[in-house]
């Protein structure tokens, strides 16, 4: 990590909900929090909205009809068998395997989604801002090159409360 | 906070309307045509019933798991169990339409009917009373023990009555769900008694759950719209619906599974339950409560907007409402009119037994406080956002 950035490091999260609010009103949006669990403020205040829930319903769609209709291209035009005196069309019987397998779908393709946005892959070495963000303190990172004038100010903001790093 | 709802004279006189033509229907019904007037007797008492567990069910699970966003909506199931002693008194008059509905109640067809026979022990007029008057009395006692609770609780306050009240629930829902579960098999399964199907009681059960919490939805819209319920903000919208959402999920799956496997064993004794409902009018009600009790909740409900928007539920709701209609309807009329029926006997009776529920539901929630005062999730509720 070549850049820099400027911490605010907090012990709790009223302390930090302030010092996001201000810091807030003063037009800037950090970077990145990092807290120890989810804060109401935090998510709506970083104005962060996810579309991964839409991504997951088109692949439902998608998995379903797919499933679906090789079911049915399997069972009824390609190879026709008769099981038991039952239709060729058993299509109560199909909505079993097209559960499954939809489920197993939105899983993995959402999972391989996420991992992508968020720039995930296994054996990545982890960013780590501030030792503790991953234990008990309440992290927020500004980046100096969009605070301009007002970086005097929103360190005093977090001084109120925190400690600069 | 003390919040008082007071019933308008227009309501008032609505129900006293409904609840007239209710029983002019009923009285032409069983002058013209009794068969299917106890038909239709026993679909409303059932439907109305049905919504009443439901809500005493919600109610329990409400104390159970120390929700904290239903805490200011908690008169709304304690006004819908107010419904179980009337509902018990029309289960009680059923006993004059025992043999225009239930086939195992004539002794010359069970004489020669190996299995009625069979299940006699339990199938006989008397026994049949007393599960009904025993799971009636179960209800009534619970639901008035945590309704008193709930009212000590606004005088005193503090936490002994939410604490007790918690106890009392975990026994409550043990006591309805085994005794909803025989209910259902009682009233609707014992219809045609040689047709048994396992998955029965927990799909009626689900149901009640469901049209419940449609109901209870309804009525916080509607009351927030006449002015109450000012804290009503989209998060508590966005749980009630996420109630709806489960449960008809739950019941497509229990609904779908207990038609599959009936297809799939293809074994003659279970399929013609389904046989006989696969033909005519009844065809198109097998695809039409699919869509109107899974389809169009799951799909409408699914965006998160959509599941905080009055706009929406209203319609989702009242579909649910004819949902729960259909589906009673396709389990009754092929075993007791046998002839797909619907006319203005039909819509009188429902009309009749809406008012009463609306009339009693609306009594019951002005004798409290509508926001309850002591609770202790109170603010959580009032404040509550997600």
């Amino acid at each position: 990590m070549s850049k820099k950035y400027i911490l605010g490091v907090f012990n709790d999260e009223a302390t930090l909900v302030d010092a996001f609010e201000k810091i807030k009103a003063k037009g800037i949006l950090p970077t990145e929090v990092y807290t120890p669990y989810p804060i109401h403020e935090i998510l709506e205040g970083m104005g962060k909205k996810t579309r991964i829930t839409h991504a997951a319903f088109f692949y439902g769609l998608f998995a379903a009809v797919g499933i679906l209709s090789f079911l049915t291209y399997a069972a009824v035009i390609d190879w026709p068998l008769h099981y038991g005196g039952k239709p060729f069309n058993a299509f109560p019987s199909f909505i079993v395997v097209t559960i499954v397998a939809t489920i197993l779908s939105i899983t993995l393709l959402t999972l391989f989604t996420f991992s992508a946005r968020a720039k995930i892959f296994p054996g990545k070495k982890a960013d780590i801002f501030h030792e503790r963000a991953t234990d008990d303190k309440f992290v927020i990172v500004l980046d100096p090159e969009k605070l301009g004038d007002n970086a005097k100010a929103v360190e005093e903001i977090i001084r109120e409360h925190g400690e600069v790093e | 906070m003390e919040e008082r709802v007071v019933l308008s004279k227009k309501f008032k006189l609505l129900t006293y309307v409904l609840i007239g033509i209710g029983v002019l229907s009923f009285a032409l019904g069983f002058v013209f045509d009794a068969k299917r007037t106890w038909a239709n007797y026993l679909l409303n008492n059932y439907y109305f019933v049905s919504l009443a567990v439901g809500a005493a069910f919600f109610g329990a699970i409400q104390y159970i798991t120390q929700s904290g966003w239903s805490a200011m909506f908690k008169r709304v199931p304690e006004a819908l169990a107010s419904y179980f002693p009337y509902a018990a008194g029309f289960f009680v008059l059923m006993y004059f339409g025992m043999h225009s509905i239930y086939e195992w109640t004539h002794d010359e067809v069970v004489q020669h009917d190996h299995l009625l026979q069979f299940k006699s022990p339990y199938l006989n007029i008397p026994f049949f009373f007393i599960r009904v008057v025993v799971f009636f009395a179960l209800w009534i006692v619970m639901s008035r023990l945590l309704r008193k609770l709930s009212l000590q609780e606004d005088e005193h306050g503090g936490m002994e009555y939410f604490k007790k009240s918690e106890r009392y629930s975990k026994i409550f829902i043990f006591i309805i769900a085994f005794s909803f579960s025989l209910f259902g098999v009682d009233i609707l399964m014992s219809l045609e008694p040689h047709w048994y199907s396992t998955l029965f009681a927990g799909k009626s059960f689900i149901a009640g759950l469901l049209h419940a919490s449609s109901i209870m939805a309804l009525i916080v819209i509607l009351l927030s719209k006449q002015g109450y319920y000012k804290q009503l903000n989209g998060s508590h919208l966005h749980d009630f619906t996420r109630y709806i959402f489960m449960a008809s999920i739950v019941w497509g799956y229990f609904n779908f599974a207990e038609f599959m496997l009936i297809w799939y064993g293809n074994i003659p004794e279970e399929t013609v339950w389904f046989v006989k409902r696969w033909e005519g009018t009844y065809k198109i009600l097998f695809f039409v409560n699919i869509i109107l009790n899974w389809a169009v909740p799951f799909l409408v409900l699914m965006p998160r907007k959509s599941s905080r928007s009055k706009m929406i539920i209203l319609p989702v709701v009242l579909l649910l409402i004819i949902g729960q209609y259909t589906e009673l309807y396709y389990i009754i009329w092929p075993a007791t009119v046998h002839e797909a029926k619907f006319g203005l006997l039909e819509i009188g009776t429902f009309l009749g037994y809406a008012g009463l529920f609306a009339w009693v539901v609306g009594t019951a929630l002005t004798k409290a406080s509508l926001v309850p005062k002591n609770h202790p999730y109170l603010q959580e509720s009032i404040h509550h956002h997600f």
